[in-house]
């Protein structure tokens, strides 16, 4: 077992496609972990839902070769590749029932008639639709018809399931509950999922790990953790959450800190670890550019200044009150900076001076 | 000539009548809303009474006199021009040749169509343009000039029949023109634009990852086409069928060239009736008859596909 587990599932070897001149997959090279929940993220036109396509078989890669369980798949058509996928539009068959949707892939795989019935009633409990076997898609809610399109998926106990955006035609409600629920039934099926979506928030919730796209490229694949604390290039920083940034120029490397002298003179230090980029490494005199999260940056008072190391003062512009923290932008080093806090101080007023600060560890470098 | 197209005009008119209307659906708004509606649509409501209604309400008063001859001052309100029309073999068996090219024309016009529209909503839209701009371009000949064309390749030593014997498939010229086979031709000649149209446009609302959707649980091309794609072109298909029967069963010119005498069609033996024989009443009655078959055969037709294992895709 120990060996299956390590097993990849997929295999995406130097795969390029182009659609006329425009090239959107530009040498993919990508391994899916049996069992394992895999996020592709990015913006529109990364290559995202292309690299999904390449995997189900609507699309075939100019270059290079698609793996499933060790089978070259690169020139089989889909239909003879035993996935199970989840669209965007639920595209559940109008024409038929709920029953009749998930009967079909059954059908087509010759299950005998008592073992059919079996398998379509446990995954329609899977997905809570016990009962609506006999509804037809008209009839059902958004959140009901991606419920059956799911079930439709897993009722064939596929290779691979393919989600291609399922969440982002539902409401902001149903999408968190569904969210969930899938994550819940892809560890109780442990069946191999690939899950494709523009939301940070669904890729780092939902997956184990999360390849960010860009341009036809991967920048990063690594777990949600490090994608968001130790993103590996400005693209994967900038994409995933929010960031500040500050320009300056590194002034000394000692014993793994960094010194970087900000714009007005003042230095600030960096951890070793958090330089991005593919050299990861910098000099003394080197232009850098340096990231930091909202939430990483500290608040304190005027009067508290005295007795901290590594703040520095800015003059509050904005308060936006989001219920569960404060969005506070602020002017520092002449920069707008934006500061999210579950702290509020009677004290912090638009227009008043505060103190800024944060942590060596959090603070992100890149070479400009 | 005149007459021909005096009569053309008469069928246009009334084809109308036998294609059902769109089911209207009312917006529940409050009585004002309707007034400034309506007098927009004030114009076209009186013209179609005026033109059309008060006409086709006439022809059904004539329907029901019944006289000995044309002159005869002894008319009398009987339906005895019903009577003989379904007593005499001769007007029974126009009206099952007119069914029968009539069902033909639609099976012709089809298989022939189908294809042209799935190609359509596979192509871009561009081409799709393209398509739709070749399909309209014949309705841009008049009826009557094509009628001709077509005899310049049916006749017995037209185009195909010398083709034909030349290359010894068949040893005596086919029978092609003035026969129910050219009246076929002809008509699914002038009619498969509406017929390609009409299911295009249902093609067209069928969402592509409907097809992924099938192929990605595992079915062929062709299993997808006839599981997912054919019955989800069915209103395409009920439609387009709806309207070529309509039209084929009213249709003058096309069986009065390409078939004349040989293929009296109820449209035909009307004309006669009432130009040739100035028997108005009897032919008023035989327009009735013609209409009265159509709309029950639509009907039937399209509730039978509404009903059908498919009807989910008629809501």
């Amino acid at each position: 077992m120990t060996i299956l587990a390590t097993r990849n599932d997929v295999e995406i070897k130097n795969v390029v496609k182009r659609f006329g001149s425009n090239t959107v997959l530009n040498g993919i090279n990508l391994e899916i972990k049996q069992g394992e929940l895999l996020t592709l993220l990015g913006p529109s036109g990364c290559g995202k839902t292309t690299t999904l396509n390449l995997i189900a078989g609507f699309l075939e890669a100019d270059e290079g070769d698609v793996y499933i369980k060790g089978k070259n798949v690169t020139h089989i058509p889909p239909y003879k590749r035993d996935l199970g996928m989840v669209f965007q539009t639920y595209s559940l068959f109008p024409h038929m029932t709920v029953y009749e949707n998930l009967d079909f892939g059954l059908r087509l795989r010759k299950v005998p008639k008592p073992k059919k019935q079996n398998r379509i009633a446990r995954a329609l409990d899977l997905v809570k639709m016990s009962g609506l076997e006999h509804r037809y898609p008209r009839e059902l809610s958004g959140g009901q018809r991606q419920r059956v399109a799911i079930a439709r998926a897993l009722v064939v106990e596929p290779e691979l399931l393919l989600l291609d955006e399922p969440l982002s035609n539902l409401d902001a409600k149903l999408r968190h509950e569904l969210r969930a629920e899938i994550k819940r039934l892809q560890k109780e099926i442990g069946v191999t999922t690939i899950f494709v979506t523009h939301d940070q928030e669904e890729a780092l919730s939902m997956s184990d790990r999360v390849v960010v796209m860009n341009g036809g490229k991967i920048e990063q694949i690594s777990s949600p953790t490090t994608i968001y604390n130790h993103p590996e290039t400005e693209f994967v920083f900038q994409f995933i959450g929010k960031s500040n940034c500050f320009h300056g120029t590194v002034a000394e490397i000692n014993n793994r800190k960094i010194s970087v002298q900000l714009e007005d003179g003042w230095v600030t230090f960096v951890d070793a670890d958090n330089i991005m980029g593919s050299e990861r490494t910098c000099r003394p005199g080197d232009e850098v550019k340096l990231y930091i999260r909202p939430e990483k940056l500290s608040l304190a008072s005027a009067e508290q200044s005295g007795h901290l190391e590594h703040f520095h003062k800015a003059t509050i512009t904005q308060m936006n009150y989001l219920g569960a923290s404060w969005e506070i932008d602020a002017t520092l080093l002449g920069k707008s900076v934006q500061i999210l806090t579950p702290m509020y101080d009677a004290s912090w007023q638009i227009g008043k001076e505060v103190m800024i600060g944060w942590n060596p560890s959090d603070i992100m470098l890149i070479k400009k | 000539m005149e007459s021909v197209r005096h009569h053309a005009h008469q069928e246009v008119i009334r084809e109308p009548a036998t294609i059902p209307e769109p089911i209207k659906t009312k917006p529940r708004k409050k009585k004002k809303a309707y007034l400034p509606g309506l007098l927009l649509l004030l114009p076209i409501l009186l013209f179609i009474f005026g033109f059309f209604v008060v006409p086709m309400l006439y022809i059904l008063y004539l329907s029901f006199i019944y006289t000995d001859s044309p002159n005869a001052t002894n008319a009398v309100y009987s339906l005895k021009n019903y009577a003989l029309f379904f007593t005499d073999s001769y007007y029974l068996s126009s009206l099952w040749i007119t069914v029968k090219v009539s069902l033909y024309t639609v099976l012709v016009s089809l298989l022939l169509g189908y294809p042209v529209a799935l190609t359509m909503a596979k192509s871009s839209p561009r081409i799709r343009g393209y398509i739709a701009l070749l399909i309209a371009s014949p309705l841009l000949v008049s009826i009557v000039v094509r009628n001709f064309g077509w005899y310049l390749l049916l006749l017995p030593n037209g185009t195909i029949n010398s083709i034909l014997t030349s290359l010894g498939i068949v040893s005596a010229p086919l029978k092609l023109l003035f026969s129910e086979v050219g009246v076929v031709i002809g008509l699914s000649n002038a009619y498969l634009p509406f017929m390609i149209l009409a299911i295009a446009t249902s093609l067209y609302n069928i969402d592509p990852s409907l097809e992924r959707a099938g192929a990605i649980l595992g079915a062929s091309p062709m299993r997808t086409f006839f599981s997912i794609t054919l019955p989800l072109s069915l209103p395409g298909i009920v439609s387009g069928c709806v309207l070529v029967f309509s039209m084929s069963m009213s249709a003058y010119v096309t069986p009065a060239l390409m078939g004349g005498a040989n293929v009296p069609m109820m449209p035909i033996v009307a004309y006669d009736q009432i130009n040739n024989l100035l028997r108005w009443t009897f032919g008023s009655a035989l327009s009735y008859v013609l209409l009265a078959t159509t709309m029950l055969l639509v009907t039937v037709f399209t509730r039978g596909f509404e009903k059908s294992r498919f009807r989910e895709v008629f809501r």
